[in-house]
C-alpha cells in the first residue's frame, strides 16, 4: 500500500501544484481567464464550495451519531469522519478563494462585516466548523498521541475518559454545526428572489440531505481505503450505506416535489427555468439523479459492500452525481437572465432583457440573454487542485497521525 | 429626500445616447455597459417584435429601496447613501459577485480583468483613455474613479460625482428625446412625483419587492 | 509629495491596523500625488459636424490635452431645442483617438485598394500631389481634375478653402448634394428652389404632421422631441411601407406599397378637391392653377400668342427668365404678371376657346382643370388598389389633412431616392398647397436630407477673383459623359470629408476605374483611414472638428455656430486651410496669397470667419466672432423672430416665387418658375414627351431595371433599400468601437420573415445579397416590420466590414433625363437614386 500511497501523493501533489499555478495566473490576469461573464457570474468555484461543504457536513454528522445515538459500530471511523470534515471544509474555503476578485481585501470581511449577508454567516460558520472539526479530531486522537506526537498532547490523567467525555459533549454541537454549515450555505442561494431556481424553501433541507449522502460516501470511501471491506466493519458499513440511501431518497423526493408544484402551476417563467435543467441539461440531470440512486441501491446489497472495489466505485459514482448536482446549481440560475418582462401590447409575449457580457467580442454579440458556460481549463485546474488537496491531506494525515486503528 | 428617476417611454426614442454617454463618462471597458436601451419583445434593438408594436426601454440600476444587492454584500461595499442612491465603494469591494447573483435586473458589471487591459482591446491611438478623470468620494468612500481595479463590481452610481457639481446625471443631460427626469420622490409636488401620478408611473418587477426608485411612464397610444 | 492632513490621519490608522493585506493606503498615496500634477480641466464648446444635419453644440471636457468627455452644450436660447446631440456626437472621441486615425501623410506603395502606404513628410506628399495634378492638367486640361467636398453646410471655412483652391486652378467640381442623392428634384421643379424646410421648433405647433419616407426618430435624432411635443395637440401620420421606429411613434401608420406615394398624393388631392376643401384664394394667387394649357400642344398659353393680348405683352418688360402667361378672368383673358403676386381674380377652373395671333382658334384649359381631369384616375378606390391601402383611410386622412391646420408634410430621402422621386414629391406638394398651408408658422412641406445649406453669401471666400469652377454632376462622372463632362474625362479625384469608394461606388464603377488606371490620381483628405483613403495615392491627415475653427450651419435650425479647437491637432494632421495653402504654392507660385499665408491655421480660419460674417448680410448682420465663441447665434430672416419659415415673404408679402437659393444668383433658379408662382404644370418638351407635365404615378422599375436588364423581373424580385443606420452618419462611425458593440459587431440585412423562410434563411445566418452588378454579405435579421418584397441594408459599412465587398456594387447610377434639361449645380442636376435597385438574397453556404 505504501507504493499506492506514494503514487497518489505524487499525483495529487502535482495536481495541487497545477492548481496553484493556474491560480497565480488567474490572479495576474483577472477572472477573465474563466468562462464566466456578467450574465453568468458564478460557476465552478461556487459549485465547488457547495460540493465541499456538503462533503464536510457528512463527516461530522457521522461522528456525532456515535456519541449522540450510541452507534458504537461507527467508532473506528470517527476520526476519519472528523478528518474528512476538516479536509473538505478547508477545501471549500480554498475553492471559493479563487472566486474572489480582490482576495487581498478579504480582511474587509473581518473589519466591515455586513451582518445581513449570508456570505458573512457562511464564512463565519465554515471557519468555526473547521476549528470544531480540528478540535474534535484532536480530542478523538488524544488517547493515541504517543511517542513523538506526545508533545502536542495535553496532559490529562485519563486520556481515554477525557476523550470520551469531551467527544460526547461536543457531539451535539458538531451535529448542529454540520447541519448548520449546509443550511447556511444553502441560504446563500435560497434567499435570492432574483434567481427562481434557488429561491425555494426546500433548498436548505435538500442541501442537508445531499450532504448526508455525499459526506457519508466520502467517509465510506476513506474507510475502505484505510480498513478494507473487512467483515468486522460490515455493520458500520451497513449503517453508512443506509444513511446514504435514505439521504438520497429524501433528496430526490425534495427535488421533485419542488419541480412538481411549479410544473403543475405552469407559470411560464418557472417552466422556462426548469426547462434549462430538465431539457437543455437533460442528460446531465439524468446523471445527477441516477448516479447516486444506482450507487445507493447497489450499496444496500451486502455482497456489494463486501467488495472494496465495488464500494469505492459506488461511492465515487455517488460523489460524481452529487458534484453534478452542485454544478447544476448554476445553469438554471444564470443561463437565463433574471430580468424577464411581458412587453406592452403583445399577447403572451415574454422577453428577456439582455445583459452586457463584460467581455470584448469583436465579431459577436456584446449584449446576451444566454451564456453557454462550461468551465475553462484554469477553472478545472484550480478546482481539481482542491479535490487533490482533500486526498493529499487525508493521506498525509493518516500517515502521520493516529487516525486509523492499525497501520497498513 | 429620496432621489429618484422617471423615464418617459413616450419620449424615449430608443436612440441609446444615454447608454453611450454613460459608457463614455464612466470609462467603461470593453463589453461593459451600465446602461442599456432595448426593444422589449425583440431580439434586436430597433426591430419590432411584430409589425405594429414597438417601444423602447432603458434599463440600468434601479437604486432600490429594498436593494438585495446591498443586503448580500459581505463587506458593506454596496450601500445606500442618505439620498437613496445605491453606491459601490470601490475600495472595499472584494469581488465575490454575490450582488450580481442577487440583482433581479442584471445591472451589475464586473471587472473581469484590468480595465486598462480591457480598454486596450479598443486599440485607441495616442494612449487614449476616455472618461471623467477625477475621483469622487462621498463621506470618504470612493464611489467614482476612472479605472476601477480588476476584480471588483461596478454599476450606475446615479452620477453622484456630477450631483456634487449641481449637474444632472450624464444620461439625463445626454438624452435628446427629453425622456429622463431626476427629482425628489418624497416631495409629492416635485416634477417626478407628479409625473408618476398623472401618467401611471410603474416599476419593473414590482412583485420582487425591491422597491426601485426608477419609475417608468408608459408610452401613450391615441385612439383613431 | 503633499499630503493633506486627512490623508495623513488615514495613513496612520491604516498602518496601525496592520493592514498589511489592505492595499488602500498605497492607492491613497498614488492619488494624492496624481491630483497635484493633473492639469486643470477646461471646457471648450465646439459643434459636432458629420453630415447628419444635427449640427449640435458639444462641450468637450479637456485635461492633459485630451478630450475626457463630451456632453451636449444645450445652450440654444429656445429651451425646446435643448439638448441637441446624440450617441454619435457623444462618442466622437472614438474617432479622434481611433486606431484608424490618420497620423501622417501617406504615399501609396502597393496596388490601389491594398492599403499599402509609406509614411511621407508633408513636403513629400504635397510635392507629389502637386506634381501629379500639374502633369494631369498639362496633359488633359485643368478640368480633368475633379474636387468633391461633400455638402457645404458642415464647414464653410475649411471646405471653402478647397473650393477656393479648385476655383483658382479651374478644376472640375462635384456637388455633394446631388452626389448623395439628397437633392429632391421636385423642389426646383415645383417651387424653384434648392430645397426648403421649417426649423424643427416649428414642428411643435402643427396640428397635422404627415411624414413620408423619413425615419425621423432615427435620422433627425436631436429634433425628434419636437414631434413628441407636437403629438400632444396634433396628430402624427406616418406613411411608410415598413414598420420603422417612426411608424411606431405615429398616431396612425399608413402602410402603403413602396414607391406609390405619387398615387397617394394624387389620391389625397383628389379627395380634397372633390370635397372642396381647398383654399381657392391661395391657389389663385400663388400657383399656376389659373394658367391656361393649350390642348393642341400641351404647352402653357403665352400671352404673346393670344391675339387679344399680344400687343400688351410686347410692351411689358419682364426679366428674361420669366414669361408672360395668359389667364382667364370673369372679365376675359388677361396677362399673368410674373413679377407680382397681387390678387388676380383669375378663374381656377374652366375650358375656353382662344383666338391665337393669326386667327386660329384653340381650346385651352386651366391647369386646375387639367389636374382634376387627371385626378379622375386617382379616386380613393383606384388609389387603394395601387397603394394597397384601404380607400376609407385615404379619404379620412385627406379630410383630416385639409381641415386640421396648420398642416406640415415631412418628405424624406428614403422616399424620393427612386427614379420617379420627383413625381412623388410633386404630387405630395399638392397637400400643403391645395390647403394653403405654406409660408406660415408650422405649415408647409419640408425635406431634411443633407447638410447642403448655404445660409448666406460665401462668395468672398468661395469664389476668388479670377477663379472658375467646372461643375460636373457626379453621375456624369460615373457615366463618363454628360453635363460639363470634360473633353478628356476626369483623371484626378481630389476629395475631402467624403468616402466615395464605399458610398458612391455605384455598380462598382469607381473601383474599376481606379484598378484599371483610368483614374490617374486619387488624393484624399480625411481623419480616418476609410476605404477611399485605402484606394488613394496620397492621403493627407485632417484635423477633426475639435481641433480647428470652422463655421457651420444646417437646415434643422437657423443657428450659425463655430467649431473650436478643444485639443491640439493630433499627430501630424492639418486643417484644410493649411493644406490648400501648401498646394496652391506648389501649383502656381504666388497662389498661396489667397490663403492668408502670413497667419497660422487657427488665425487664418478666424479671419475667414470674420470675413464671412462681415459679408454675409443681411443674415449675419450684427453677428460677431466673440458672440459665436460663446454659443450659437440665430441668423436673421424675413420672418418675425428670425424664425425659419419657408416662403414667408412669398405668402405674407407676395414676393414672387422663388426665393433665392444661395449661392446661386436668383436669375438661375427663377427660370424654373417662369410664371413667378408655384408650378405643378411643367411644359418643357421633355416633360410633355414623358407624360409628366403633371405629377402622375408611374410603375417602379419599368423605366430602369426592367429596361436595362429584362431578366431582373424574374431573377431579382426584391427591392434593395439602403436605409440610414442609427449608429452611423453615412459612413462616419462605421469604425466606432462602442457603436459597433451596440450592433452586435456585424453588418446586417433585414428580411421579411416570409421572404426569408421561402429562401431557407434563418435568423443570424450569413446571407448574400446579389444581382448582376455586384454583391455583399451580411447577417440576416428576420424583421416583422419589413414589408414582403423589400430587403433592408443599413448603408455606411466600410468595405473591410463586408469582407472587402462594396455594398454599392449593387446599385446603379440612374439618370433621369428630366434632371438634365437644366443644370444648376446642386439645384437642378442629375441626382443619385439609391433605392431603385433589384436584388435577391441567398444563404451563404459556409
Amino acid at each position: 500500500m505504501r507504493k499506492a500511497q506514494k503514487v497518489t501523493l505524487t499525483v495529487t501533489g502535482l495536481m495541487m501544484l497545477a492548481g496553484l499555478i493556474a491560480y497565480v495566473y488567474q490572479y495576474k490576469e483577472g477572472l477573465i481567464v474563466t468562462n464566466m461573464a456578467n450574465s453568468y457570474s458564478w460557476g465552478l468555484y461556487v459549485s465547488g464550495l457547495a460540493f465541499f461543504v456538503g462533503n464536510a457536513a457528512g463527516g461530522l454528522v457521522l461522528s456525532s451519531l456515535i456519541y449522540l445515538f450510541g452507534v458504537k459500530s461507527l467508532k473506528p471511523f470517527a476520526k476519519l469522519g472528523a478528518l474528512a470534515a476538516f479536509a473538505n471544509v478547508t477545501a471549500a474555503m480554498l475553492s471559493i478563494l479563487p472566486d474572489i476578485g480582490q482576495p487581498l481585501r478579504l480582511l474587509n470581511m473581518a473589519l466591515h462585516p455586513q451582518f445581513m449577508s449570508p456570505l458573512v454567516w457562511d464564512v463565519a460558520v465554515l471557519n468555526l466548523y473547521a476549528m470544531l472539526s480540528l478540535i474534535y479530531l484532536y480530542i478523538l486522537m488524544l488517547p493515541e498521541l504517543k511517542g513523538p506526537l506526545a508533545r502536542i498532547a495535553i496532559k490529562v490523567d485519563d486520556p481515554e475518559a477525557f476523550s470520551e467525555k469531551w467527544a460526547k459533549r461536543l457531539a451535539p454541537f458538531s451535529l448542529l454545526a454540520a447541519i448548520g454549515i449546509h443550511v447556511i450555505t444553502a441560504w446563500i442561494f435560497s434567499t435570492q428572489g432574483a434567481r427562481e431556481w434557488w429561491n425555494t424553501a426546500i433548498l436548505a433541507p435538500d442541501f442537508v440531505a445531499v450532504a448526508m449522502a455525499s459526506g457519508t460516501a466520502v467517509v465510506f470511501m476513506a474507510s475502505i481505503f484505510a480498513y478494507g471491506a473487512r467483515e468486522e466493519y460490515q455493520p458500520a458499513y451497513r449503517i453508512m450505506a443506509l444513511i446514504m440511501a435514505i439521504a438520497t431518497f429524501v433528496h430526490i423526493f425534495f427535488m421533485y416535489n419542488d419541480f412538481f408544484i411549479h410544473i403543475w402551476y405552469g407559470n411560464r417563467e418557472s417552466l422556462d427555468v426548469l426547462a434549462i435543467t430538465l431539457k437543455r441539461y437533460a442528460v446531465t440531470h439524468a446523471f445527477e439523479v441516477l448516479a447516486p440512486l444506482i450507487a445507493v441501491i447497489l450499496l444496500l446489497n451486502k455482497k456489494v459492500r463486501q467488495s472494496a472495489f465495488a464500494v469505492v466505485a459506488c461511492c465515487t459514482l455517488l460523489v460524481l452525481g452529487v458534484f453534478t448536482h452542485r454544478y447544476l446549481l448554476m445553469p438554471a440560475a444564470f443561463e437565463r437572465v433574471p430580468l424577464t418582462l411581458h412587453p406592452l401590447g403583445i399577447q403572451n409575449g415574454e422577453w428577456s432583457a439582455p445583459i452586457a457580457s463584460g467581455r470584448y467580442s469583436p465579431h459577436g454579440d456584446t449584449f446576451v440573454t444566454q451564456w453557454d458556460y462550461f468551465p475553462s481549463g484554469i477553472e478545472f485546474a484550480v478546482f481539481l487542485g482542491g479535490v487533490a488537496f482533500v486526498c493529499f491531506l487525508l493521506i498525509v494525515a493518516i500517515r502521520i497521525l493516529p487516525i486509523i486503528k492499525e497501520a497498513k | 429626500m429620496r432621489r429618484g428617476m422617471v423615464i418617459d417611454l413616450e419620449n424615449c426614442i430608443g436612440c441609446r445616447s444615454c447608454a453611450v454617454a454613460c459608457k463614455s463618462h464612466n470609462a467603461q471597458p470593453a463589453g461593459t455597459w451600465w446602461n442599456r436601451v432595448l426593444t422589449p419583445g425583440s431580439e434586436y434593438h430597433g426591430v419590432p417584435p411584430e409589425a405594429g408594436v414597438e417601444y423602447f426601454l432603458p434599463i440600468h440600476c434601479q437604486h432600490c429601496e429594498n436593494a438585495p444587492c446591498e443586503k448580500v454584500c459581505p463587506v458593506g461595499a454596496t450601500y445606500t447613501s442618505k439620498d437613496g442612491e445605491v453606491l459601490v465603494d470601490y475600495e472595499r469591494c472584494i469581488g465575490c459577485r454575490y450582488c450580481m447573483a442577487a440583482c433581479p435586473y442584471g445591472v451589475r458589471q464586473f471587472n473581469w480583468q484590468d480595465p486598462k487591459k480591457s480598454m486596450d482591446q479598443y486599440q485607441y491611438s495616442a494612449d487614449y483613455y476616455p472618461g471623467n478623470p477625477k475621483d469622487f468620494r462621498l463621506k470618504g468612500r470612493l464611489v467614482y474613479t476612472l479605472k476601477r481595479p480588476r476584480g471588483i463590481v461596478e454599476k450606475c452610481n446615479f452620477c453622484v460625482q456630477y450631483k456634487a457639481q449641481g449637474l444632472d446625471p450624464a444620461c439625463v443631460r445626454a438624452c435628446p428625446g427629453k425622456a429622463r427626469f431626476v427629482g425628489d420622490l418624497d416631495d409629492p409636488q416635485s416634477e417626478v412625483s407628479r409625473m408618476i401620478r398623472r401618467r401611471n408611473g410603474f416599476n419593473l418587477l414590482p412583485h420582487k419587492g425591491t422597491k426601485p426608485t426608477v419609475y417608468y411612464l408608459p408610452p401613450s397610444r391615441k385612439e383613431l | 509629495m503633499k499630503l493633506k492632513r486627512r490623508d495623513v490621519l488615514k495613513l496612520g490608522l491604516a498602518s496601525t491596523a496592520a493592514v498589511a493585506l489592505d492595499m488602500n493606503f498605497f492607492h491613497l498615496i498614488k492619488k494624492a500625488a496624481a491630483s497635484v500634477t493633473m492639469d486643470t480641466e477646461k471646457v471648450v464648446r465646439s459643434t459636432c459636424s458629420p453630415n447628419c444635419t444635427g449640427t449640435c453644440g458639444f462641450n468637450a471636457h479637456v485635461s492633459n490635452g485630451r478630450i475626457d468627455t463630451l456632453i451636449q452644450s444645450a445652450d440654444y436660447p429656445e429651451k425646446e431645442y435643448n439638448p441637441r446631440g446624440c450617441l454619435r456626437g457623444l462618442s466622437t472621441m472614438n474617432l479622434i483617438y481611433s486606431k484608424d486615425r490618420l497620423k501622417h501623410p501617406l504615399i501609396r506603395t502597393g496596388p490601389r485598394g491594398s492599403g499599402k502606404f509609406k509614411r511621407a513628410t508633408w513636403d513629400e506628399a504635397l510635392d507629389y500631389a502637386a506634381k501629379k495634378i500639374k502633369d494631369i492638367t498639362q496633359k488633359y486640361g485643368s478640368n480633368a481634375v475633379a474636387l468633391t467636398v461633400q455638402v457645404p453646410g458642415t464647414g464653410y471655412v475649411q471646405k471653402g478653402a478647397f473650393v477656393r483652391l479648385a476655383a483658382l486652378n479651374k478644376w472640375s467640381i462635384h456637388h455633394g448634394y446631388d452626389q448623395n442623392g439628397d437633392l429632391p428634384m421636385f423642389w426646383p421643379m415645383t417651387f424653384g428652389v434648392q430645397t426648403e424646410e421649417l426649423e424643427s421648433l416649428e414642428w411643435i405647433n402643427s396640428r397635422y404632421t404627415m411624414v413620408f419616407g423619413s425615419n425621423l426618430y432615427q435620422t433627425r435624432l436631436p429634433d425628434a422631441k419636437q414631434l413628441t411635443e407636437m403629438k400632444k395637440n396634433g396628430k402624427l401620420v406616418v406613411f411608410d411601407p415598413d414598420y420603422c421606429s417612426t411608424s411606431a411613434k405615429a398616431d396612425e401608420w399608413v402602410a402603403l406599397k413602396p414607391d406609390t406615394d405619387a398615387a397617394m398624393g394624387l389620391g389625397l388631392a383628389q379627395v380634397i378637391i372633390a370635397k372642396k376643401l381647398y383654399d381657392k384664394a391661395f391657389l389663385q394667387d400663388f400657383t399656376d392653377f389659373p394658367t391656361l394649357v393649350r390642348k393642341d400642344t400641351g404647352k402653357r398659353l403665352l400671352a404673346e400668342d393670344v391675339e387679344s393680348l399680344t400687343a400688351k405683352a410686347a410692351n411689358t418688360e419682364i426679366p428674361s427668365e420669366r414669361r408672360l402667361y395668359a389667364i382667364h378672368t370673369p372679365q376675359g383673358l388677361a396677362i399673368l404678371d410674373p413679377t407680382s403676386l397681387k390678387p388676380t381674380g383669375a378663374d381656377l377652373q374652366g375650358e375656353f376657346t382662344v383666338t391665337l395671333v393669326g386667327g386660329r382658334k384653340i381650346r385651352v384649359r386651366t391647369v386646375m382643370t387639367e389636374l382634376m381631369d387627371l385626378l379622375a384616375e386617382y379616386t380613393p378606390d383606384k388609389v387603394a388598389k395601387i397603394c394597397q391601402v384601404p380607400a376609407e383611410q385615404i379619404e379620412r386622412v385627406a379630410t383630416e389633412a385639409a381641415t386640421l391646420k396648420p398642416l406640415h408634410v415631412i418628405y424624406g430621402a428614403s422616399n424620393y431616392q427612386w427614379y420617379h422621386g420627383d413625381l412623388k414629391g410633386r404630387a405630395l406638394s399638392l397637400l400643403p398647397v391645395l390647403t394653403g398651408n405654406l409660408g406660415k408658422s408650422s405649415a408647409g412641406i419640408s425635406t431634411y436630407a443633407g447638410q447642403y445649406r448655404i445660409r448666406f453669401s460665401l462668395k468672398d471666400w468661395w469664389a476668388p477673383e479670377g477663379g472658375e469652377l467646372n461643375w460636373v454632376p457626379y453621375l456624369a462622372f460615373l457615366a463618363g459623359k454628360g453635363i460639363n463632362y470634360p473633353k478628356h474625362g476626369i483623371k484626378a479625384m481630389i476629395g475631402g470629408w467624403g468616402n466615395p469608394f464605399d458610398q458612391h461606388n455605384m455598380a462598382d464603377i469607381l473601383r474599376k476605374r481606379a484598378t484599371s488606371g483610368e483614374l490617374e490620381f486619387i488624393c484624399t483628405f480625411d481623419f480616418q483611414m476609410t476605404t477611399s483613403c485605402q484606394w488613394s495615392d496620397v492621403v493627407f491627415p485632417a484635423a477633426s472638428w475639435y481641433e480647428n475653427y470652422d463655421l457651420t450651419a444646417t437646415i434643422l435650425h437657423p443657428y450659425v455656430q463655430l467649431q473650436q479647437p478643444a485639443i491640439d491637432k493630433l499627430f501630424e494632421s492639418k486643417t484644410a486651410i493649411w493644406v490648400t495653402r501648401q498646394l496652391a504654392k506648389r501649383l502656381e507660385p504666388g497662389q498661396e496669397k489667397h490663403f492668408y499665408p502670413d497667419l497660422d491655421e487657427n488665425a487664418a480660419a478666424e479671419e475667414v470667419t470674420k470675413l464671412l460674417l462681415a459679408k454675409g448680410h443681411p443674415e449675419t448682420e450684427g453677428i460677431t466672432w466673440e458672440m459665436l465663441k460663446k454659443g450659437p447665434v440665430r441668423l436673421h430672416s424675413d420672418v418675425p423672430g428670425d424664425r425659419q419659415v419657408p416662403f414667408y415673404n412669398q405668402i405674407q408679402h407676395r414676393v414672387p416665387f422663388p426665393p433665392p437659393s444661395y449661392p446661386t444668383p436668383l436669375k438661375e433658379t427663377a427660370k424654373f418658375l417662369k410664371s413667378g408662382r408655384i408650378e405643378f404644370y411643367k411644359d418643357e418638351d421633355l416633360f410633355l414627351k414623358l407624360g409628366e407635365q403633371l405629377p402622375v404615378h408611374k410603375e417602379t422599375f419599368v423605366d430602369t431595371e426592367y429596361k436595362l436588364y429584362p431578366p431582373s423581373r424574374e431573377k431579382y424580385p426584391l427591392h434593395f433599400v439602403t436605409k440610414n443606420s442609427l449608429y452611423r452618419v453615412h459612413s462616419t462611425h462605421a469604425n466606432n468601437v462602442w457603436l459597433n458593440e451596440l450592433q452586435g459587431n456585424r453588418p446586417k440585412v433585414f428580411l421579411n420573415p416570409e421572404d426569408a423562410v421561402n429562401r431557407g434563411i434563418e435568423d443570424g445566418e450569413m446571407t448574400e445579397i446579389f444581382n448582376h452588378r455586384g454583391k455583399t454579405t451580411a447577417s440576416a435579421v428576420l424583421d416583422p416590420g419589413c414589408r414582403k418584397g423589400t430587403v433592408f441594408f443599413e448603408q455606411g459599412w466600410w468595405a473591410r466590414y463586408l469582407d472587402n465587398q462594396s455594398y454599392n456594387s449593387l446599385t446603379y447610377p440612374w439618370i433621369n433625363p428630366l434632371h438634365e434639361i437644366y443644370f444648376v449645380p446642386g439645384i437642378w442636376s442629375p441626382t443619385s437614386v439609391w433605392n431603385e435597385c433589384l436584388v435577391d438574397v441567398r444563404r451563404v453556404q459556409s
